[in-house]
């Protein structure tokens, strides 16, 4: 073997070698990506306008926000009960519920119903498993 | 042994694999956290009894998560990834059920080539895996990474989000227990509290295939239906053994691939299912029916993973070191009970060991009777509504990621975070199969390759380390090779 | 989204309110405590002496407490966040090794947290050689050191594994000033690892355990696999309250030939060098103090009862509790030893 093939790695600066190689790989084909579909890629904002256009802005973005709600306030909540999960439950039931509603079509009475027997019954179910046979922590 | 044997041990063994697959079907639950969860139970049950119920939680869990896989596009556990990449097809066209048979088949066939393999054999696999140094491990999932490239639609944006997969895996700390030196890297300033432990792998799955499918449906104002039709509709629906005609040595190669990955420390379960998917592909008549819903494809990654459950009690049993995480907890059994493993485990403990075995039989027989019998419970999940079905699964991937590294609200937001990238993947057309693979494989890629170099000091060892390497090379030259021809064929089809 | 507004904010009030009496209250453990531990595996030793110490201090006080293995960075990011009591840490010398040796994450525990009792040992960090090595001991491998021989040692760094380390080189140096330069580490991860490394000879001594590596001891003649003990760190007093009849095929008293003073590997030329694995609780600096003394008293008793040593031995730990106060003293001691170790070798390494 000759010395050319030889490296040294020095342990305390080797958590840098890989993502070293890594980033310049990616950085290569991004390049190529970019050489070859130019012309997809300059044409992007029009496509972004377009997905705007067609998407059903209030599922999507309440879906978002209902979620970024609920992870938010689950840890605040249940920090007033420490160690019991019902963080978890309190803020699980209107999650599902509002979620649901949100998703479903039909908003009248009969549809909720489910929904509503769904989101209260679900995760009381699931806190209680988890509390007490599974013993595991929850918010 | 047959003293052994009793009611309750074999109750303990059912009942242990009936929840392990409640636990593998639930997406964000796996056989791990069924396996940590029952593990201080084991302490009165004794050792025989505490292992019969841990050993059906590790199958039972390892095959229930072909359920969601195949049903709703989302995998109940890592190793279930590849079984989503041909099942979920199947489903789309009305063959869920037929694909659930098939892999409920294959699984069944996986884990007893496994267990025999496991039977015969465990001492001696145990002195050839431990051959396998840093190099040819390196190897080994450079090998795996190589179905990146026989994934993606589009080569050139399937390899590059396959390496931003492997880039996204990185970030945080080089972790020590895995030999590394602690420091950051690809960590943004001011974000260091919360990235310094990296991704969770089960957050990004399930935000990956789970949230961002929910988000995409979302977007679309909710279509009625599922996108597929009831699972019995498809034509070719009706399931006969003869489909495994052909597939024989599919199978073997699968289980055997699966077992050995199991045998080797370190390389990690998932590697497992998708180095059998990938080599099916490679060795196929048909390598580009993979992904659009070949049967042979759930095979390989079934028989893959279940293959893994006897081949990761190898090393446990025969060197005292895990071959997967879940085995890792069974350490805790043993060591709850004052037992030791390690070489002379077996010789040992000859009652134990034939328990184990008789146990896994058992749990594998159990595991195909029940997940055969609640096919059609099963296929209800398809008939609750989206708008209920989607904020239930929500809530449970929230517990499923919370759980995970127990009571880590980071992983919930990783959740989040990349279920929009996974939403965000396909509007940019990146590829989330080969970025999941990447993300999976990365660390050990890491390790395996910078170990190499630091122990051996020359880039030349890749190739001259062993003839174990000089056999890897080859395959990974076909692999690749296969990819490329296939790739050629795909653009001359496409473009006449 | 109106309806979700009202209800988390009377949920909210609901909270505050249940709350106060609860808050005024706090003299005591609450009904439902999180333990952390500084480990993020359940099969580990760390998670059992945890989990064995959890059960007994549930059952006599009536409390819930669950056992969350997050790990170091995590476990000490979630005790810093509480100081009610809610959240309590169980962790061994890592704690404060990891931040003698530099690593990330971890803080001087002394200044940052209140230590707390201590509840048992793992007698286990051993150091092994391969079957075939020509060193047969630890006086050895020092010569050899001596003569100019390199000598590989796998650990993983920063902590409880590489302490042994630092300690045969600063051995080294007090015997042959310069020789410590010849102990060089090979840095790996976990057990499987270090057992690697030395198959793949790549190292010629391993970090390992007693209970990790003694059957790999008991080898025929001829198993590539076969090692031996060349060094046991824990205190001969310690030692000698394991079960008679050691581990595996070797016995205690065979064990004590590999500990000091049988096996001496010289902390300043008079004294032998020695490392106990001791678990201890770790308390949010700003709790309630007459927790503590809730804990320490708990513990007293239980310890006084003796079941729980009984459960300890059985899987091979050696109790050892020792009240807040006393505990913070010994470990105190036991952290400038080995500062003064990695101080004097901190130029060689």
């Amino acid at each position: 073997m000759g010395t050319f093939t030889r490296v040294t790695i020095d342990f305390d600066t080797s958590h840098l070698l890989f993502p070293t190689i890594v980033s310049g790989v990616l950085a290569l084909l991004g390049l190529a990506i970019l050489i070859r579909d130019r012309r997809r890629i300059a044409g992007s904002a029009a496509y972004w306008r377009g997905v705007l256009a067609r998407m059903d802005k209030m599922r999507f973005l309440g879906t978002l926000g209902l979620t970024l709600v609920y992870f938010s306030l689950m840890v605040p909540i249940g920090d007033f009960w420490p160690n019991t999960g019902l963080g978890f439950l309190i803020c699980s039931v209107p999650f599902v519920f509002a979620t649901g509603s949100l998703l479903s079509h039909d908003r009248d009475l009969k549809s909720l119903l489910p929904i509503a027997a769904i989101s209260l019954t679900g995760p009381t179910f699931v806190w209680w498993l988890f509390t007490y046979p599974l013993f595991l922590t929850l918010p | 042994m047959f003293e052994l044997v009793t009611p309750l041990f074999l109750s303990l063994i059912v009942g242990g694999t009936l929840v392990g697959i409640i636990f593998g079907a639930i997406p964000g639950m796996t056989a791990t956290m069924a396996v940590a969860i029952c593990l201080p139970i084991t302490y009165s049950l004794g050792l025989e009894n505490g292992l019969a119920l841990l050993l059906g939680l590790y199958v039972g869990g390892i095959s229930g998560g072909l359920v969601p896989a195949i049903l709703l596009g989302i995998p109940g556990t890592p190793s279930s990834i590849t079984t989503t990449f041909d099942g979920y097809p199947m489903s789309k066209k009305g063959e869920g059920e037929k694909a659930l048979r098939i892999g409920i088949c294959a699984s069944l066939v996986g884990g007893l080539i496994s267990l025999l393999i496991l039977f015969l054999f465990a001492p001696t696999l145990a002195d050839f895996a431990i051959k396998f140094s840093y190099v040819e491990k390196f190897l080994i999932i450079f090998f795996a990474l190589t179905v990146m490239a026989a994934l993606s639609s589009d080569m050139l944006i399937g390899i590059f989000s396959g390496i931003l997969g492997i880039f996204v895996s990185l970030i945080g700390t080089y972790d020590i227990s895995k030999g590394g030196n602690g420091e950051l890297r690809l960590v943004p300033e001011g974000t260091e509290y919360w990235l310094e432990g990296g991704f969770s792998l089960l957050p990004v799955l399930i935000g990956l295939f789970g949230l961002a499918a929910i988000l995409e449906q979302a977007e679309i104002g909710m279509p009625k239906g599922h996108g597929i039709k009831d699972i019995k509709v498809g034509k070719k629906s009706t399931f006969s053994i003869g489909i495994f005609k052909g597939q024989l040595i599919n199978l073997l190669r699968s289980s055997g691939i699966g077992t050995f990955v199991g045998i080797l420390p370190g390389v990690g379960g998932s590697a497992a299912s998708i180095l059998a998917y990938s080599n099916a592909k490679t060795f196929s008549r048909n390598p580009e029916r993979f992904g659009e819903g070949e049967p042979a494809g759930i095979m390989a990654s079934e028989a893959g993973n279940n293959g893994l459950t006897g081949g990761a009690l190898v090393p446990l049993l025969s060197l005292g070191i895990p071959g997967d995480s879940t085995t890792a907890l069974l350490i805790g059994a043993f060591t709850l009970q004052g037992i030791q493993v390690g070489p002379l485990f077996i010789g040992n403990n000859p009652d134990t060991w034939n328990a184990m075995i008789f146990a896994m039989l058992v749990a594998n027989l159990a595991m195909f009777a029940m997940m055969y019998v609640a096919i059609r419970y099963f296929a209800l999940v398809v008939t609750i509504p989206k708008h209920i079905l989607f904020p239930v699964i929500l809530m449970m991937c929230v517990i499923g990621a919370y759980t995970i590294n127990y009571g880590i609200m980071f992983d919930v937001w990783t959740l989040l975070i990349f279920g929009l990238f996974g939403w965000l993947a396909t509007k940019l057309r990146l590829e989330v199969a080969p970025f999941i693979i990447g993300f999976i494989l990365g660390p050990s890629a890491e390790v395996y390759f910078v170990k190499s170099l630091e122990s051996f000091g020359d880039v030349t060892i890749f190739f001259t380390k062993s003839w174990i390497a000089v056999v890897l090379w080859v395959l990974i030259a076909a692999s690749i090779a296969g990819s490329i021809i296939l790739s050629k064929k795909h653009g001359e089809a496409t473009d006449t | 989204m109106k309806l979700t507004r009202r209800t988390i904010l009377a949920a909210a009030s609901l909270a505050a309110f249940i709350a106060q009496p609860m808050m005024s209250a706090a003299q005591e453990l609450p009904r439902n405590v999180r333990l952390v531990i500084g480990s993020t595996s359940t099969g580990g030793d760390t998670y059992q002496n945890s989990a064995i110490v959890a059960e007994a201090l549930a059952d006599h006080l009536g409390i819930n407490i669950k056992v969350d293995a997050v790990g170091a960075s995590e476990a000490f990011k979630a005790l810093k966040r509480d100081s009610r009591g809610t959240t309590l840490m169980i962790f061994h010398d890592q704690s404060y090794l990891g931040h003698l040796y530099g690593r990330r994450g971890y803080e001087d525990p002394f200044a940052n947290y209140a230590i707390g009792p201590t509840v048992a040992i793992n007698p286990g960090n051993a150091y092994l050689v391969p079957a075939n090595s020509p060193h047969e001991s630890m006086e050895d491998i020092l010569k050899a050191a001596e003569a100019g021989e390199r000598v590989r040692v796998a650990i993983q760094p920063g902590g409880v594994s590489e302490i042994g380390f630092s300690a045969m080189k600063n051995a080294a140096r007090v015997r042959a000033p310069g020789s410590e330069e010849n102990i060089v580490a090979v840095n790996t991860g976990s057990q499987s690892d270090k057992n690697q490394a030395m198959w793949d000879n790549l190292a010629d001594v391993i970090n390992g355990s007693i209970q990790a590596n003694e059957q790999f001891t008991q080898l025929g003649d001829g198993d590539a696999k076969g090692m031996k003990f060349v060094w046991i760190t824990a205190r001969d007093a310690t030692l000698q309250q394991a079960p008679a009849e050691g581990m595996g095929n070797t016995t205690r008293d065979q064990l004590l030939k590999f500990a000091s003073p049988a096996t001496s590997v010289t902390l300043d030329g008079e004294q032998d060098f020695t490392f106990d694995k001791e678990f201890f609780f770790l308390f949010n600096p700003d709790m309630d103090p007459a927790i503590i003394d809730q804990i320490d008293t708990a513990l007293a008793e239980i310890f006084e009862k003796g079941d729980i040593q009984k459960r300890q031995k059985g899987s091979f730990f050696i109790p050892n509790f020792l009240p807040s106060k006393e505990a913070k003293a010994h470990l105190e001691a036991k952290r400038d030893t080995y500062r003064n170790v990695i101080a004097e070798i901190s130029g060689s390494k």
